[in-house]
């Protein structure tokens, strides 16, 4: 035997005593390590104050987390079509990802989008294409959740209520997500990402119009405040994801209050979407942590009445970067352990990841099995049935004690900073953000941490898998010969004083929503409307 | 800790078009400085045009690309084809969510070597330290 063999036989010490946050985990668990919990004043009941156990009384029990499905590629056509057939699959939700040249509001035929139409995501550059994404769907019957931020999701939010209003869909039945983080949007927000191409003023501007427009008009429709997955996959610690998507929402209601909101016409529909990442007991009790701390901050702090305003509601996804290219189909492992945690947790909506990420985008099949991990744990393996069936273990809730004690310290800090969005600005987020990154990869390195199959495990010949087909150039060629046909059949006089008239609104303090909607009906394109308000910023970049 | 390399290259990284996801080059970027290399990050959102003129005025040996995407074909194709246009030589490495079939596309654009996930900087220290010295 090799000594390594010999090692093996001796039994191993796995050595894991702290938690990927760096909270130490004692050995055993038991009541003295919980002394302090007070069931009442830091539980609750399952829908009680302060939600630790959950939003609702009987959570799952009452409506099974929607599986939300990511969608969009290529035309909106060819999205709509895939839709259909995962709703035949069982999915009741969709999160639209969009095309990068979308993501910053460029047309298609933008000279910028070469190589990039319909990649990542769907192409959406006028109303009507909005309008051949939902097809045979209507907004106030399933679930999308548009995978976007401002200002773009202001135009969007503008397409959707036109959308609406064309079909005679009262705005107050509408249902799905509209994301509306300014910062994290873009894969966790590097600070150059987000100021490139629009001015970061403008982005913060539309991201409180949006607000505002929406408490006013759409009762149903969540807004989602901080797209806290994005934000930790860049490699953030799940204290500090806890800490930044909180201190992000708490810095943008404030400053939705300043603009003369009250906080119970905003908050109830105020979502989030987080992470579960590979550690089972950390992810639980982070979730359970923010909860508690969400209720009471907006009770305390917030004064909000409406007790809807105090829930804190969020989809999750299962962690990207947990998963491996190497040996792939591991990775259905690793999500559906993350799913599972997910449940434990006791939150809305839950995204598989597929477990080709790491090769590319996900094909048929593995959005499929994806879709296959949820419904195998919701309708199979029984743990749906009672609601936080964790609460009470004496390691999980001194754990939530613990993430929760973490989470308020950093958010501390951040408030030293002068807040989220100044922590942004000046270079300390990101400096936190390199620092988790370097921690990680370097743990990887020196195998202080062990990744299957990357770093320890690993096989000689790693097998082919099918992978999604990307045809950038067709999906580009396609969609400029719409935009050519788009932009010859309207009124141009019409568009261009519509578009003087975004301009000028957004020099004013009006809400522009009703004013993109007025420029979408003449035919304004997304990258239009985009190039109008940088003028009115005098913002150039090209 | 990395092993130091006995001789500093000069090299070049950077992301281009549309792409934000920044994990993989930043990280790279730091470990292979710490390992003793004269890294310059770019940032996001170069073109074609930026990245040669920044190779050619920092005079480095390396340039090392980032793509999560789906646009390393397109934007790839662009640059090498500059990078040959304008008699230039540099020594292109690409890395990033790449899928396995597009791999020989790339060299044969003139990549030299392509990392996927998983790959440890270790890995591509040692590489770069390989062909600077050969």
């Amino acid at each position: 035997m090799t000594e390594k063999e010999t090692e093996q036989t001796k039994g191993e010490s796995l050595n894991q005593a702290v938690t990927p946050s760096g909270i130490p985990i004692l050995e055993v668990y038991g009541p003295k390590n919980i002394t302090d919990l007070n069931y009442e004043k830091d539980l609750g009941q399952p829908g009680e104050f302060p939600f630790t156990r959950g939003v609702y009384s009987n959570m799952y029990r009452g409506r099974f987390a929607t599986r939300r499905f990511q969608v969009g590629f290529g035309t909106p056509q060819e999205t709509h079509e895939r839709m259909k057939y995962l709703f035949k699959e069982g999915s009741n939700g969709f999160v639209l990802t969009i095309d990068l040249p979308t993501s910053y509001g460029f047309d298609s035929d933008d000279v910028i989008a070469e190589g990039e139409v319909g990649v990542t995501g769907v192409a959406i550059s006028t109303a009507e294409d909005l309008a051949e994404i939902y097809s045979d769907f209507t907004p106030d019957n399933v679930s999308v959740s548009l995978s976007i931020r401002p200002p773009v999701s202001a135009v969007t939010l503008s397409m959707l209520t036109l959308l609406a209003t064309t079909r005679n869909i009262p705005l107050k039945t509408v249902i799905g997500t509209q994301q509306n983080d300014p910062l994290f949007q873009m894969s966790g927000g590097p600070l150059q990402t987000i100021t490139q191409f629009f001015p970061l003023e403008g982005t913060l501007r539309l991201n409180l119009d949006i607000i505002e427009f929406m408490a006013k008009y759409y009762p149903k429709l969540n807004w989602m405040v901080t797209n806290s997955y994005n934000m930790r996959e860049t490699g953030l610690s799940a204290v500090e994801e806890g800490a930044f998507a909180l201190a992000h929402a708490f810095n943008i209601y404030d400053r939705a209050i300043i603009k003369g909101l009250n906080i119970d016409s905003f908050a109830p529909r105020a979502s989030f979407f987080c992470s579960c990442g590979i550690d089972f007991f950390e992810e639980i009790a982070k979730f359970r942590a923010m909860r508690r701390i969400y209720a009471r901050t907006l009770r305390n702090k917030y004064g909000a009445k409406d007790p809807r305003s105090l829930r804190f509601r969020s989809s999750v996804q299962t962690a990207g970067n947990s998963l491996t290219a190497q040996q792939p189909l591991n990775n259905i492992i690793r999500t559906t352990m993350e799913a599972l945690a997910s449940t434990f947790s006791g939150l809305q909506s839950v995204q598989v990841a597929s477990y080709d990420e790491g090769h590319g985008l996900p094909t048929e099949e593995s959005s499929r099995i994806a879709l296959r991990v949820q419904q195998i744990i919701g309708y199979e393996t029984g743990v749906t049935q009672t609601v936080d069936p964790l609460a009470g273990s004496y390691y999980v809730e001194a754990l939530t004690n613990d993430m929760e004690e973490r989470i308020l310290a950093l958010m501390e800090e951040v408030e030293k900073q002068g807040g989220l969005i100044e922590s942004v600005k000046s270079g300390w987020f990101e400096s936190r953000i390199l620092a988790a990154r370097l921690r990680s990869q370097r743990a990887i390195e020196t195998r202080e941490k062990t990744v299957v199959g990357v770093n320890k495990f690993l096989v000689k010949e790693e097998h082919d898998i099918n992978i999604h087909q990307i045809r950038a150039e067709e999906w580009g060629t396609m969609r400029a010969g719409y935009l050519k046909g788009y932009r010859n059949n309207r009124d141009n006089r019409s568009t261009s004083k519509a578009l003087l008239d975004v301009t000028n609104a957004l020099k004013g303090e009006d809400n522009m929503i009703p004013v993109i909607i007025e420029a979408l009906k003449v035919k304004a394109t997304m990258g239009e409307i985009h190039e109008a308000m940088r003028i009115a910023y005098g913002f150039k970049f090209r | 800790m990395l092993k130091m390399s006995k001789q500093k290259t000069r090299i070049l990284t950077a992301k281009m078009g549309l792409d934000c996801h920044d994990t993989g080059i930043v990280t790279i970027a730091n470990m292979l400085r710490d390992a003793g290399h004269e890294v310059i990050y770019l940032g996001l959102h170069n073109s074609v045009e930026e990245i040669i003129q920044a190779a050619i005025d920092e005079d480095v040996q390396v340039i090392g690309l980032s793509f999560l995407s789906g646009q390393h074909l397109t934007q790839v194709n662009k640059l090498m084809e500059s990078i040959h246009q304008k008699g230039e030589d540099f020594t292109v490495i690409v890395g990033g969510v790449i899928p396995k079939t597009d791999i020989p596309k790339l060299e044969a654009m003139g990549v030299r070597k392509v990392f996927t996930p998983g790959a440890m900087v270790a890995d591509i220290n040692n590489y770069i330290s390989q062909i600077v010295n050969s």
